[in-house]
C-alpha cells in the first residue's frame, strides 16, 4: 500500500528496488499535481479537511485523475496528486481506509481495507 | 497550509481512526451542516401545502422512520456499555446524539403536519416489519452481543435508512427533504463505522462469519419487507427499487456475505 503524497518513483511497482530489471520503466511519468479548492461545497467533515472530498453527482460525473469514489458512502475522495494503483486514501465521512485498484472496466476504483 | 491538511491520506491508520472516532471530529463535522438549521431546516423554507393523500403518506413514512431512529437511539446507547474499546465508546456516544436529534426533528416535522402527540403515537403507524426488526436488534443489545448488534444496527439498519432517505429526499417537499439530507450525512458515519468495525472484527474472528450469516438469513425477510413497505409509502416505482437496495447488498457483499 502506498501513499499518493509520496513521490511516485518511491513506490511505483515498475520502478521498485526489488522489481526485475526488465520490468523497470526507464523514466516513469511523474504524477500530475492538483490544487485542491478550499471549498468544494462538501460540508460533512471539519473545515480543514473539506478540500479532500466532494459530492458525487451521479452516473455522468467524470472523476479526475486525482479522484476516486468511496464505495461505502459514495463521496468523491480527492488527493493533491494523481492517484495510481496501490495508493492508499482515507474517506473521512465514513471513516474508511481504501486502496486504489484497477476495476473490471479499466477505471481506478477504491477497495475498502478493514 | 498545515501539515495536517496537506497529508490527510498519508496518515497512520491508528491516528486516522482515533481522530475520526473522536467527539471533536464529530462536533466540527456536524457544525458544517447543522448550524443555523433549527430542527434540520433552513428557517427561510416555508411550510408547504400538501394534499391530504400526500400528507397521510408522509406521516406514515416519518412514523416508520421514527421507529428506526428510536431503535438506533436505544441500540447505540446500550452498546456503549459493552463496546470493545474506547474509540468505539466515544463514537457510539456521538451516534446517540445523532439518533436523538433525528428522532427530535422527525417528531417536529410530524407536529408541523398536524399530528397530535406524535411521540406517543408514531409506533402505532409504523410498518410492522421494522418493529419486528427493532425487537430483534434490542435483544442482541440486551445480550451484550457486540458483533450481532453492530451488524444489525450499523450495517443493516443504517444502510437501509441511508438508501430509503436518499430515495425519499428526491421527491419530498423542501422541508422534509432538508431534514432527510441532514440525517443522511450523519448516516454516512454510522454505516461506515459499522462496516469497518465489523470488517476488522471478522478478520480476527473466523467463527463469527458463519454466525452472522445465519443472523442475516433471519433478518433479510424483515429488511426486504421494510424496504417494500417504505418504498410503497413514498410511491417509488417498482422498477427503481433494486437500485435503492443495492447499497445494502454491496455492503454485505464486501463483508463477505452472500447476497
Amino acid at each position: 500500500m502506498t501513499d499518493p503524497l509520496i513521490d511516485g518513483s518511491e513506490f511505483d511497482p515498475a520502478t521498485a528496488a526489488d522489481a526485475e530489471p526488465a520490468q523497470r520503466s526507464p523514466s516513469p511519468r511523474p504524477r500530475a499535481r492538483f490544487t485542491l479548492d478550499d471549498d468544494t461545497g462538501f460540508n460533512e467533515v471539519p473545515k480543514k479537511y473539506r478540500r479532500f472530498y466532494r459530492r458525487y453527482r451521479g452516473e455522468g460525473d467524470e472523476l479526475a485523475p486525482n479522484e476516486v469514489l468511496c464505495p461505502v458512502c459514495k463521496v468523491v475522495i480527492r488527493s493533491s496528486r494523481e492517484l495510481r494503483v496501490g495508493d492508499r486514501v482515507y474517506c473521512m465521512p465514513c471513516m474508511s481506509r481504501l486502496t486504489i485498484v484497477r476495476g473490471d472496466a479499466g477505471r481506478l476504483e477504491a477497495k475498502v481495507e478493514y | 497550509m498545515s501539515l495536517e491538511t496537506e497529508e490527510v491520506h498519508a496518515r497512520d491508520h491508528e491516528a486516522f481512526l482515533e481522530e475520526v472516532h473522536s467527539f471533536e471530529f464529530w462536533f466540527q463535522s456536524v457544525e458544517g451542516y447543522l448550524s443555523h438549521h433549527p430542527y434540520g431546516v433552513d428557517p427561510e423554507t416555508p411550510l408547504p401545502e400538501l394534499e391530504d393523500a400526500e400528507r397521510a403518506s408522509l406521516i406514515a413514512s416519518l412514523s416508520t422512520y421514527c421507529v428506526g431512529e428510536a431503535a438506533a437511539l436505544d441500540g447505540a446507547s446500550g452498546m456503549i456499555a459493552f463496546a470493545p474499546n474506547h474509540a468505539a465508546k466515544i463514537f457510539l456516544a456521538t451516534q446517540v446524539a445523532d439518533e436523538a436529534r433525528h428522532l427530535e426533528v422527525m417528531l417536529h416535522r410530524l407536529a408541523e403536519l398536524g399530528v397530535d402527540d406524535a411521540r406517543a403515537t408514531f409506533e402505532a403507524r409504523a410498518h410492522p416489519s421494522l418493529i419486528a426488526f427493532r425487537d430483534r436488534l434490542l435483544e442482541f443489545v440486551a445480550a451484550r452481543d457486540w458483533e450481532a448488534s453492530v451488524f444489525a444496527q450499523n450495517v443493516i439498519l443504517e444502510s437501509m435508512e441511508f438508501a430509503a432517505f436518499h430515495s425519499h429526499m428526491q421527491t419530498a417537499d423542501p422541508r422534509t427533504s432538508q431534514i432527510l439530507s441532514g440525517v443522511l450525512k450523519d448516516e454516512r458515519r454510522h454505516m461506515g463505522f459499522g462496516e469497518n468495525d465489523l470488517g476488522r472484527h471478522l478478520a480476527h474472528s473466523p467463527g463469527a462469519h458463519e454466525r452472522l450469516r445465519e443472523i442475516k438469513h433471519e433478518l433479510d425477510p424483515l429488511v426486504l419487507a421494510t424496504f417494500e413497505e417504505s418504498l410503497d409509502a413514498i410511491g417509488l416505482p417498482r422498477g427503481e427499487r433494486p437500485e435503492v437496495g443495492r447499497l445494502y447488498l454491496e455492503t454485505v457483499a464486501r463483508l463477505g456475505f452472500d447476497t
